[in-house]
């Protein structure tokens, strides 16, 4: 379903993905770990189509298509979604007006008829349900006051509506306590299907244990150091981060090496912009 | 003022037959003539548009409008609200529906009624320029102790075009001890849609009395809209100030409320939205003068193609007004790259123990916002134009009469260019 060969991401004067290569076929759930700055984050983002990240060598094939050439609201219409780490309060736009605008949105460039309102609030109090999420949200404003968790259960509420093909998911695991991993997880799972993938990028194996992955991939400076089955999540766990860059003796990575200094820049402009952490 | 505004000024009002003899009006010409109109190098004046006025004619239009008004040329009416409509200024009893509110006593101000305060500082000049030439108006007088909140609606019509008269609406409103009113003050224009008005509103709100005032302003794409709001609020009386600016070529509101009662509150809610080449200029002082009065002042403001938007939020607190609480909150957007907004909060201060927030934005639509709508799937325009509207929306929503809202909200939906996708917001 994906295929990201060689990609190159630069933000500003970063190099933050370095000749990323990655494969996610149709119905399989792959996580995407790694340490602070390793270029998570910026992979999610450029998958949605985020500006500010300059594609500077390599491809990204979604569906035998150049997705990278299409905007963001296209990706949305053609089944991409990605579920924000900090999602966006917006006063004034009601919940229910998104969802039905995203969801109509995605019905008009299928050529569908716009969606029965009374359908429509059934769809969405089901799901509602699913994520334990009170019926008085309807009316609020997109994530306005809400809480953390609150915020993560809305997106998994906004994928299930949309039922995407690809969802990206990132660090939707962060801030939450483990009741409310617990439904995130549910929702997530509810997702999964033989036609649909996921990415679960994650700091932590803590969300793989409700969220069963096919594949585990380790980030660091933005390409894939080392892939495997769940197992190496748990191995991350015990060994650290510094294990993987530790273990890393190829001349290839030698190379990475000479890029600490910049990454360690990359870091902390990250921290100044929790937009693209 | 220029020299050849002022001569055309005096010129018109010797030949209007209405002003001869009347003392009133020579006082207020002869005042208007020794300040001079502002000029856009006076401070408070530097972003509205003087020059539409040279080519006006300042005597008031007299005569029918060329195209006849009729009751479906206005606003649809809002339910419980007795409507007075004014054409040029002048009462058109046809296409008024009073019915009577026990305690309120609605006159037309044939007659020039005095001012229940005389204009006193240097920016009210406009209301200067009304007294001297208004023909008529509205008087609303409401006893002590009248419940009337759904009260009275003021509609008032441009129907003449600039070059041949002026439009001279005028309100007088006076609201008795303890009494809670609404009202609402729409300005439209039918027929010619390049008037000249000049409005003056004078209100005063006796102790413990309770006034909701909703005003519109959705004159014509070509008209030049002055206006002057005075208001003046005794111990405990509470005003709320709603303002909708959408129409006109050229608008400039001078907004002047004294709070000069203890524990008074005033409310400033106001949202305008200017396109094409529109100028929308507020000027909005509170006067804290008496202890313990509040006030809290809101602006939305958008500018699109090559609209200058303006609010300038003055707030004066005043020696002895001791535990005075005000909050501003101004914020602008800017909707296109030749657009223009200015949002100034002003806060003079000459007393101790006082709290005075303030907050001013002005910018262009949230990046993070667009992309996550649009990573939702909403295309680009759609997702601006929700954003606007909801930058607009919490101001919007303290209007209270449900119908007048969704009148409002339609309208400004249609300033945005945005008609359908909009609809089921409403």
């Amino acid at each position: 379903m994906l295929k990201i060969e060689n990609l190159h991401v630069a933000v500003g004067d970063n190099k933050v993905l370095n000749g990323l290569d990655l494969e996610i076929p149709t119905g399989e759930v792959h996580a995407i770990m790694g340490p602070n700055g390793s270029g998570k984050s910026t992979l999610a983002h450029v998958l949605a189509g985020r500006p500010g990240y300059e594609v500077t060598a390599g491809s990204v094939t979604y569906d035998g298509r150049d997705l990278l050439a299409l905007e963001p609201e296209e990706r949305a219409h053609e089944g991409v979604f990605l579920g924000f780490q900090y999602p966006v309060e917006i006063p004034g736009v009601n919940n229910v007006y998104l969802l039905k605008a995203a969801l109509n949105a995605q019905r008009k460039h299928h050529g569908l008829p716009e969606v029965d309102a009374f359908e429509f609030l059934n769809l969405v109090r089901e799901k509602m349900k699913l994520m334990k999420m009170d019926e008085s949200f309807l009316s609020r404003g997109v994530n306005e006051g809400f809480s953390g968790g609150e915020k993560k259960r809305n997106e998994i509420l906004q994928m299930l509506v949309l039922e995407p093909r690809l969802a990206v998911l990132d660090e939707t695991d962060s801030g939450l306590d483990i009741d409310a991993l617990k439904v995130v997880a549910n929702g997530v799972n509810t997702l999964r299907s033989p036609e649909k993938s996921v990415v679960l990028v994650t700091h932590y194996q803590r969300l793989l244990d409700y969220v069963v992955p096919d594949h585990v991939h380790v980030l660091v400076r933005g390409k894939i150091a080392r892939s495997g089955d769940r197992t190496l999540a748990l191995e991350l766990e015990k060994r650290g981060y510094d294990w993987v860059t530790e273990d890393e003796t190829t001349p290839r990575n030698y190379a990475l090496h000479d890029k600490t200094a910049s990454t360690a820049n990359q870091d902390a402009q990250f921290r100044g912009d929790p937009g693209a952490a | 003022m220029s020299a050849v505004l002022a001569t055309r000024i005096a010129e018109d009002f010797a030949a209007a037959a209405h002003a001869s003899g009347d003392l009133q009006r020579q006082r207020a010409m002869q005042a208007l003539t020794e300040r001079g109109l502002p000029t856009s190098r006076d401070e408070n004046w530097k972003y509205v548009n003087l020059r539409p006025l040279e080519k006006v004619r300042f005597t008031p239009a007299t005569g029918e409008p060329q195209a006849p008004v009729t009751a479906q040329d206005l606003p649809a009416p809002v339910a419980h609200y007795c409507r007075y409509t004014f054409i040029d200024g002048v009462f058109a009893p046809a296409l008024s529906a009073p019915t009577p509110n026990a305690g309120v006593l609605v006159k037309s101000m044939k007659a020039a009624a005095a001012r229940a305060n005389p204009i006193s500082t240097p920016d009210l000049r406009f209301a200067l320029l009304n007294e001297a030439f208004a023909t008529d108006g509205a008087q609303i007088l409401v006893e002590p102790g009248t419940d009337c909140q759904t009260c009275v609606e003021l509609v008032f019509v441009a129907a003449t075009e600039g070059k041949a008269g002026a439009s001279y609406p005028r309100v007088s409103f006076h609201v008795g001890a303890g009494a809670q009113v609404g009202l609402i003050e729409r300005h439209v224009s039918i027929g010619s849609d390049a008037s000249f008005i000049n409005c003056a509103v004078d209100v005063s709100v006796a102790r413990d009395a309770s006034v909701k005032h909703y005003r519109v302003q959705q004159t014509g794409a070509r008209a030049i809209w002055f206006d002057t709001l005075t208001a003046r609020l005794a111990e405990n009386a509470r005003y709320q100030l709603h303002s909708a600016s959408l129409g006109a070529l050229s608008a400039r509101s001078t907004v002047h409320v004294q709070l000069a009662g203890e524990r008074s509150e005033v409310g400033l809610f106001n949202v305008s939205v200017g396109g094409k080449n529109q100028v929308h200029d507020t000027f909005a002082l509170v006067e804290h003068i008496a202890a313990n009065a509040r006030t809290e002042q809101s602006f939305r403001g958008i500018s699109a193609g090559r609209a200058r938007v303006a609010f300038n939020g003055k707030i004066i607190v005043r020696k002895g007004a001791h535990g005075t609480d005000s909050r501003q909150s101004l914020r602008g957007l800017l909707a296109g790259a030749d657009a223009e907004i200015d949002v100034r909060p002003q806060l003079e201060i000459y007393t101790d123990d006082v709290r005075c927030n303030h907050g001013a934005t002005a910018g262009k639509l949230d990046d993070n916002m667009l992309f996550y709508l649009l990573s939702r799937g909403l295309d680009r325009e759609t997702a601006q134009r929700l954003l606007k509207w909801a930058f607009l929306e919490d101001v919007v929503a303290k209007i209270e009469v449900p119908e007048l809202r969704r009148q409002i909200e339609q309208s400004l939906a249609g300033q945005l260019n945005e008609a359908a996708a909009l609809k089921e917001l409403l």
